[in-house]
């Protein structure tokens, strides 16, 4: 059968994911782009067969066109929509997933077509499990993907959203650097560390090693709720700052999901742990087994070779 | 204003055990509250005190429904049949009964958590009473009429007005700092709670979701570096220069 799909997106972060998902069973690949321009942009450089974008206006944020866009989705009637995880793009996909009279399935990790029918897997138990679903109509999914960059693609022509596109009355009226982060929101590159430091003077070693990477220094959250080691808003993880460094370094941190949600946007992810089998070696691009208090000295003296 | 706080719609994680093949065992179906529901509880009461207005919980399945009342909640509805969001996996099913129990509230501000294995419910719920939605929310208040909310997106802490009907997503902070004591639990028990039948619900339908079976995770492809350690970091070091990340 031939498949529609669409995708839904508010920033530009994740979109080359999506559309590359959609082509796995899609036939035909619409990005609705709700946002300024540059999230158009990177929609069309993904190259789906089309661009529709709702472009957002006087301090309205993208949650103010989901009713609108919605009703597009309605109108076209798709079998397959898909959005990432960010809170805009999920306001649009569950608006979207309603109207259409979709199923909607989040944590989705891969998409197969079975027949006329879509086989999801998708992420549960806090990442435990891969459970594997099947639905026979249509579907909305959220994709649990990564920033990636856009294939070498035909740029998709972008047309303007047509129809009734009026706004909820929703205004974002201030916006500051939220508290805490201390400059690890925005830092490239970011040292962790959990229970496997010792003492609190070991930071100092710790601090050898963010100074000779440039990088901040974060931590787990009992290093920073029960030891008190490190302030509080520099701990990582569900509860607290959520980064997308492109180097994230763990040591002596186990990798429990609710410290993994923290990074789940970072590029490349390192750890050293003396536990061949702890769990964020499975999260991990790179690792080292081995006691951080061996392997840190060596770190710094091989950055400074 | 109305205000409805949503609570205890998902089944208990704590209560699925994985076996070794992948398989899950689930020890009950039983509906919990969620590791969100603390936080939306105390920015729904926020909401309802700084308008004046009333404030109703809203429960599905057979779960506990005297949970919120016990943290402040004046009154609850409960949706009582115990299978009426299946597994959970279809978050448009579930947001469907949520929308249809908090509708025949007349609900202006909706408050729900907004749980990480359930990303889709929240705006599923609202797309299925047509308001808007706000996700990740921190903190919410009414002046004038009209809804404060604050929420914190890619480090950036945001202020947003918007005017009810609206569904708020609450995320939490972290776990519940304190939990109710004997007193709050047995002022619960009087507290009234109404059972609504699904039947009674005008629930449409969505595509079946069927489950075909659970694994584990793929072993992760990382490259593993064991030895001295002076050898380790060097290839470490090397591994991440050719990635572009120094």
């Amino acid at each position: 059968m031939s498949r529609e799909a669409w995708a839904l997106v508010a920033a530009p972060r994740q979109v080359a994911a999506t559309v590359r998902t959609a082509r796995t069973v899609a036939d035909r690949v619409t990005v609705l782009a709700v946002g300024p321009r540059e999230v158009a942009d990177a929609a069309s450089a993904a190259g789906p067969d089309r661009v529709l974008w709702a472009e957002t206006a006087d301090g309205r944020p993208a949650e103010a066109l989901t009713v609108p866009v919605a009703d597009a989705v309605a109108a076209a009637a798709p079998d397959l929509l898909l959005a990432a995880g960010d809170p805009a793009a999920r306001a649009l996909l569950g608006a979207a997933a309603a109207r259409r009279g979709a199923a909607l399935v989040s944590g989705m990790l891969a998409l197969r077509a079975d027949g006329d029918a879509l086989s999801i897997d998708r992420t549960a138990l806090d990442g435990e499990v891969v459970a594997t679903v099947t639905v026979a109509g249509p579907v909305a999914v959220l994709v649990d993907g990564d920033d990636e960059p856009a294939d070498a693609a035909t740029p998709a022509p972008v047309e303007p959203l047509t129809g009734q596109v009026a706004p909820a009355d929703l205004v974002l009226t201030a916006t500051r650097a939220a508290e805490g982060g201390s400059g690890l929101y925005d830092a490239a590159r970011v040292v962790s560390i959990g229970r496997g430091v010792k003492a609190k003077d070991d930071l100092a070693l710790v601090e050898q090693l963010t100074a000779a990477l440039d990088a901040e220094l974060a931590c787990s959250m009992p290093v920073a709720d029960d030891l008190g080691w490190v302030p509080k808003d520099r701990y990582v993880g569900r509860s607290g700052q959520k980064i997308a460094p492109r180097l994230y370094l763990a040591l002596g941190i186990a990798g429990m999901p609710q410290h993994m949600e923290g990074i789940r946007d970072a590029k490349v992810v390192a750890a050293v742990n003396t536990d061949p089998d702890a769990p964020v070696f499975r999260a991990a691009d790179y690792g080292i087994v081995g006691d951080l208090y061996e392997v840190v000295p060596a770190l710094v003296a091989a950055l400074g070779s | 204003m109305r205000t409805v706080v949503v609570y205890t719609w998902a089944r208990d994680p704590g209560a699925a055990t994985v076996r070794g093949d992948g398989s899950v065992e689930w020890r009950n179906q039983k509906l919990v509250a969620g590791e969100d529901d603390h936080a939306a509880v105390a920015v729904a009461r926020q909401v309802a005190e700084a308008d004046g207005g009333d404030l109703v919980g809203v429960t599905v399945g057979g779960g506990d429904a005297s949970w919120a009342l016990a943290r402040g909640v004046p009154a609850a509805v409960q949706v009582a049949d115990a299978a009426v969001v299946g597994d959970g996996t279809d978050q448009a099913r579930t947001a469907a009964v949520l929308a249809a129990a908090v509708r025949a509230q007349g609900a202006d501000v909706v408050v729900i958590g907004d749980a990480e294995e359930h990303a889709g419910v929240p705006a599923a719920l609202a797309g299925h009473l047509g308001a808007p939605v706000l996700l990740g929310v921190s903190a919410a208040t009414v002046s004038g009429g009209r809804v404060q909310v604050t929420r914190t997106v890619d480090g950036t802490e945001q202020t947003l007005e918007v005017a009810a009907p609206v569904v708020l997503a609450v995320a939490a902070a972290g776990p519940e700092e304190k939990a109710p004591g004997m007193k709050e639990l047995l002022a619960a028990r009087k507290r009234p709670v109404t059972s609504v039948p699904l039947a009674d619900l005008d629930v449409p339908t969505t595509a079946d979701v069927v489950a075909t079976g659970t694994r584990l995770p793929d072993a992760g492809d990382a490259r593993i570096f064991t030895g001295d350690p002076a050898d380790t970091a060097a290839a470490l070091v090397a591994a991440l220069r050719a990635e572009g990340v120094l």
